[in-house]
């Protein structure tokens, strides 16, 4: 028998016919996950990681564009419509979640401009980013927000992570929050930003080794560019070193 | 109990067997493998009416390993030698042995590494699956397989040679 063989078989022999799974828990805890995904698709993110100091519900253009419905304090970086949200065995109780601030049969944050289609597939889905219309009270000069999000073959999005300024303008040159994986999707979401400027390349460095992100710009705004991560090169969820920016000759933004 | 329901409990009854035995061969933990396992069946269960008529099983599969993968950065450290578990077939110390061999050697591979050979060698999916599974490239499996039975070749082939080691 080759080594190959044995495992397979060893991995087969090794089966326990009846593990004890739980599946009242199981079906509660999935139907609280659905409400919750249910709550984020119509536009309620809910604070993850990022400034502490800062809590609260961003509403993420579930108005339409033009008309954001201001909240209270935002979060810079929100896990937003966690369609597949992390381990439920760890989150409160929905009576503990910060409430909606939209109607649940409003719809999803709506793509200002092009959606950036990243070529990462997570099964039938792919990896996508574009910005989204949000509301920062007392902070007029932030309007957009970058979602990294998954899209279903039939078009339909689920937005795994929202990133967006909470002070000052938005469309700042240099670069803005950066969405790091928070474990809190079924599939990874490879890190992402964007910058603004005219950005020809986007170099991160970790761990001493350089790795350069793929750049596109916002179809809205040139200036913008959206950047992210292959996460074959860059483990989601593994935090830079340091970034930056050059431009066509090279030089450093 | 609707009959959505009623699906997906006969679904997750035929199902967890398999997705816990999975987990467990990605962690060498019983508990974190249940624990893996029945967070798959949550995810699953909340996205049941969207594909119940699909592929639920698979679904099922990634969400579990993508979860594994994603959330785990340290090597295996746990060597259940002294559980012995409820058996079903032949002698209770070929399979402590068997299984301590299986631990042993999965634990000399990286999480990525074990997650590659489970879902080759133990779903027995195809390269491509695999990789799209995973988000990587089919050179990344090919590779990392080729790498894994390497590691596999050179360990012991059983726990008393280990300990002679």
């Amino acid at each position: 028998m080759s080594e190959l063989e044995r495992l397979r078989h060893a991995m087969r022999a090794t089966e326990r016919p009846d593990p004890v799974l739980d599946l009242d828990t199981v079906m509660r805890e999935g139907r609280r996950l659905r409400t919750r995904r249910r709550v984020a698709g119509a536009g309620a993110a809910t604070l993850a990681t990022g400034l502490a100091a800062v809590v609260a519900v961003v509403v993420v253009g579930a108005s339409g564009p033009g008309d954001p419905a201001p909240t209270e304090h935002p979060p810079p970086v929100a896990v937003a419509p966690p369609s597949v949200a992390a381990s439920p065995w760890a989150e409160e109780s929905p009576a503990s979640t910060p409430p909606p601030t939209v109607g649940r049969d409003e719809p999803p944050p709506k793509p200002l401009g092009q959606i950036v289609d990243s070529g990462v597939r997570h099964g039938a889905e792919r990896r996508v980013y574009y910005l989204v219309r949000v509301s920062v009270p007392g902070v007029p000069k932030v309007s957009i927000g970058l979602a990294a999000g998954r899209q279903a073959s039939d078009g339909s999005l689920s937005t795994d992570i929202l990133v967006n300024d909470v002070e000052g303008s938005d469309r700042r040159a240099g670069f803005h929050q950066i969405g790091y994986d928070e474990r809190s999707a079924a599939a990874p979401v490879p890190t992402f930003g964007y910058f603004v400027g005219p950005a020809k390349r986007i170099i991160g460095t970790v761990d001493g080794r350089q790795v350069d992100a793929r750049v596109v710009r916002w179809s809205v705004d040139k200036q913008v560019a959206i950047f992210w991560f292959d996460p074959a090169q860059l483990t989601p969820g593994e935090r830079l070193d340091g970034i930056i920016a050059r431009d066509a000759s090279g030089g450093r933004l | 109990m609707a009959r959505g329901d009623a699906d997906f409990v006969e679904f997750a009854r035929a199902a967890s067997a398999r997705l816990v035995h999975a987990a467990f061969l990605m962690t060498g933990d019983h508990h974190q493998a249940e624990d893996a396992a029945q967070t798959a069946l949550v995810r699953t269960y909340a996205s049941w009416s969207r594909i119940h008529d699909d592929d639920a099983y698979g679904y099922a599969r990634r969400t579990l390993v993508n979860h594994l993968v994603d959330g785990w950065r340290r090597p295996m450290r746990e060597y259940p030698t002294d559980e012995v578990p409820e058996q079903r077939r032949g002698d209770v110390a070929d399979d402590v042995a068997t299984r301590r061999w299986l631990i042993t050697i999965l634990g000399a591979l990286s999480p990525r590494e074990r997650a590659i050979v489970v879902l080759r060698y133990y779903f027995d999916l195809p390269e491509a699956q695999v990789a799209r599974e995973l988000s990587v490239s089919v050179g990344t499996v090919k590779s990392t397989s080729s790498r894994a039975l390497e590691k596999l070749r050179s360990a012991p082939r059983t726990a008393d040679e280990e300990a002679r080691r």
